[in-house]
């Protein structure tokens, strides 16, 4: 699960949020869990990704997200590099 | 006066156009649909200063809904508003920082302070000197300190470092106003220069300890490793006025102790609610060479002694705010060294079991009575294999400084002790609802358990004899509190508190022997 979480994280998120790419590169530990929670639950990513990444993916991501954020037991900050 | 009114109206007009000129006309839905999002943000600002609050997991997180059709509105209206959602977005990208650091910021930090004043009067205090042998008793006729202040400071830590591990931890500080300890460089007055002068970096530990929570354990677990909240337990927390400090019963064991203890919750399994199983090990004493060069060597001479105990506890059947507690503990090879490192160094006085019975109940009935009653049992089984031991009559409650003269003389002795009390909050609210309680508790003639880390400067549930005690506890906020209370001590035998030599009925030496004591305290704690 954290691998597929990992792998999608890359491949769907890791297009934009690249170093020199559209959006600046993100990691898990940028935010805590629970502001992972807040900031997919209130929609609060600048673009819209519905047609790029569907719902269950999006599930997993944020899963993802919240296993390894700043406050987790092992927090990645360096997935995608910054 | 003209002048200034004409002024200040001019002043009105300008800022009024101002203000019109500022002013902007939106449709109805989006003034709503940005009060919502201020009214979000609010929120989520109490949560952040409470630092407790939770969101329900992610629904369907999506992307920004799509735009409603355009309502017609000004150009500079369009503006406003887009400037207006980029700082609402700035905000929440700042709460995002904000929020983050708070949670990654482990290490919560309290602190107390207590000023506690004793004015106390002994009568027949039988005193012993342990540094001769046999032990040398005298007796003082009276003793008494009118002016015995102290303080005592402490800071309290703890962090959730995740979901599976707690941190706590305990410094402290416990002081006798002006008290002179002899080594600091400055031997003259030395209160007056402890912490500005040269000396040693010592810090005091009362208690740290890790919570280990292991996930997806089959029973609930927890693996607490440290140096333990083992001391002020139930049900010393009535009379200090806060929650429940320790995990065991004052009566058992009350003072700091080093160990691993493995709790079990069983409340699925038994239908006991709170219901747990703890399992502890740890360790009474370590005997090392202090002489030598090498002062962390084991001392082949003395054994460790180690403590095995179990406790079980839950909530009394149908009582609510109730607490029940089953204590047994082993305590294996205790040496004489408590009591005197230097005469006894060598000796292994025995074991000692420990058993132990609690029950307390709050608030009953929704009286603001709260009743306790615990009851220990002691049994010795002394050390009868060494005739050097036996020769210095130092077994476990072995005749009183006499040499022993063979095996049969030193035999297994049982104590017992009882302990009960009541709390009574007054509704007064007028004066922050004060407590009144009233705590006696009976020891045998071989009754000895673990409390030597009592709170008071005497240990009174180690008593054999009676002990009364009356206090009143005056709240003044949540911060602050002051007690006040009398304690009468009627000791019947000699050895109170000394897990060796024969305990000597105080009247066949024709001693009365009592205390009085009168205290006032200051609790401060944030």
């Amino acid at each position: 699960m954290a691998e597929d979480g990992a792998t999608m994280f890359k491949q769907k998120c890791g297009t934009c949020h690249v170093k020199g790419g559209q959006a600046a590169p993100v990691n898990p530990a940028d935010k805590a869990a629970i502001v992972w929670n807040k900031f997919f639950q209130r929609g609060r990513h600048k673009v819209d990704f519905s047609q790029t990444i569907g719902m269950d993916d999006l599930q997993v991501i944020v899963q993802y997200l919240k296993d390894h954020a700043a406050d987790s037991d092992q927090p990645a900050v360096a997935v995608i590099p910054r | 006066m003209k002048k200034v009114l004409l002024t200040a109206g001019a002043l009105m007009l300008w800022t009024g156009t101002v203000c019109a000129a500022d002013m902007v006309r939106i449709p109805a839905e989006d003034y709503r649909a940005i009060m919502k999002s201020l009214d979000a943000l609010q929120k989520r600002v109490v949560e952040l200063e409470t630092n407790q609050g939770t969101v329900a997991p992610v629904q369907a997180p999506a992307a920004r809904p799509a735009p409603r059709p355009a309502a017609p509105m000004s150009g500079s209206d369009s503006a406003k508003l887009d400037r207006m959602a980029d700082d609402i977005n700035n905000i929440y990208d700042t709460l995002d920082q904000v929020e983050t650091k708070t949670l990654k910021d482990r290490i919560n930090l309290g602190a107390e302070y207590r000023l506690r004043y004793d004015s106390y009067k002994y009568k027949d205090l039988r005193v012993t000197d342990y540094s001769t042998m046999p032990p040398t008793p005298t007796v003082h006729t009276t003793e008494n300190d009118d002016s015995n202040f102290t303080n005592r400071f402490r800071i309290n830590m703890n962090a959730n470092i995740s979901k599976s591990l707690k941190f706590h931890a305990r410094l402290a500080a416990y002081h006798a106003w002006g008290d002179h300890d002899e080594n600091t460089v400055a031997n003259f007055y030395n209160d007056g220069n402890a912490v500005h002068a040269l000396g040693d970096n010592g810090l005091k530990i009362d208690r740290f300890y890790v919570d280990w929570i292991p996930q997806g354990f089959p029973v609930p677990l927890a693996i607490t490793v440290g140096r333990h909240p083992s001391s002020e337990g139930p049900p010393t927390e009535y009379k200090e006025n806060r929650k429940r400090q320790s995990t065991y019963p004052a009566l058992i064991f009350d003072g700091e102790a080093d160990g691993i203890v493995a709790t079990l919750g069983l409340e699925r399994y038994i239908g006991l609610q709170n219901a747990g199983l703890r399992l502890a090990y740890g360790k009474v004493y370590r005997s090392d060479t202090n002489d030598t060069d090498v002062s962390w060597l084991d001392n082949d001479n003395t054994q460790d002694s180690d403590i095995a105990a179990a406790f079980f506890e839950s909530k009394i059947p149908f009582v609510p705010n109730s607490l029940m507690v089953f204590s047994y503990a082993h305590v294996f090879d205790m040496p004489a060294n408590m009591i005197d490192g230097e005469m006894t160094d060598g000796v292994i006085l025995g074991d000692l079991d420990l058993f132990g019975v609690h029950f307390q109940a709050s608030d009953i009935a929704k009286s603001g009575l709260d009743l306790y009653v615990s009851g220990s049992i002691n049994e010795t089984d002394p050390n009868d294999d060494s005739a050097t031991n036996l020769a210095f009559g130092t077994s476990m409650l072995a005749l009183n400084g006499a040499p022993v003269a063979n095996a049969d003389d030193v035999e297994s002795k049982t104590g017992w002790s009882v302990v009960a009390g009541f709390r009574y909050t007054m509704p007064i609210k007028a004066l922050n609802n004060p407590k009144l309680g009233f705590e006696y508790n009976h020891g045998s003639k071989y009754h000895f358990t673990m409390t030597s880390g009592a709170n008071e400067l005497y240990n009174k549930l180690a008593t054999r004899g009676d002990a009364y005690e009356l206090y009143y506890i005056q709240p003044v906020s949540r911060h602050l509190f002051f007690r006040a209370g009398y304690t009468h001590v009627d000791y019947d035998f000699t050895g109170s508190g000394q897990p060796a030599w024969e305990p000597i009925r105080l009247d066949r030496l024709d001693l009365d022997t009592t205390m009085d004591n009168i205290y006032f305290l200051m609790d401060v704690r944030f």
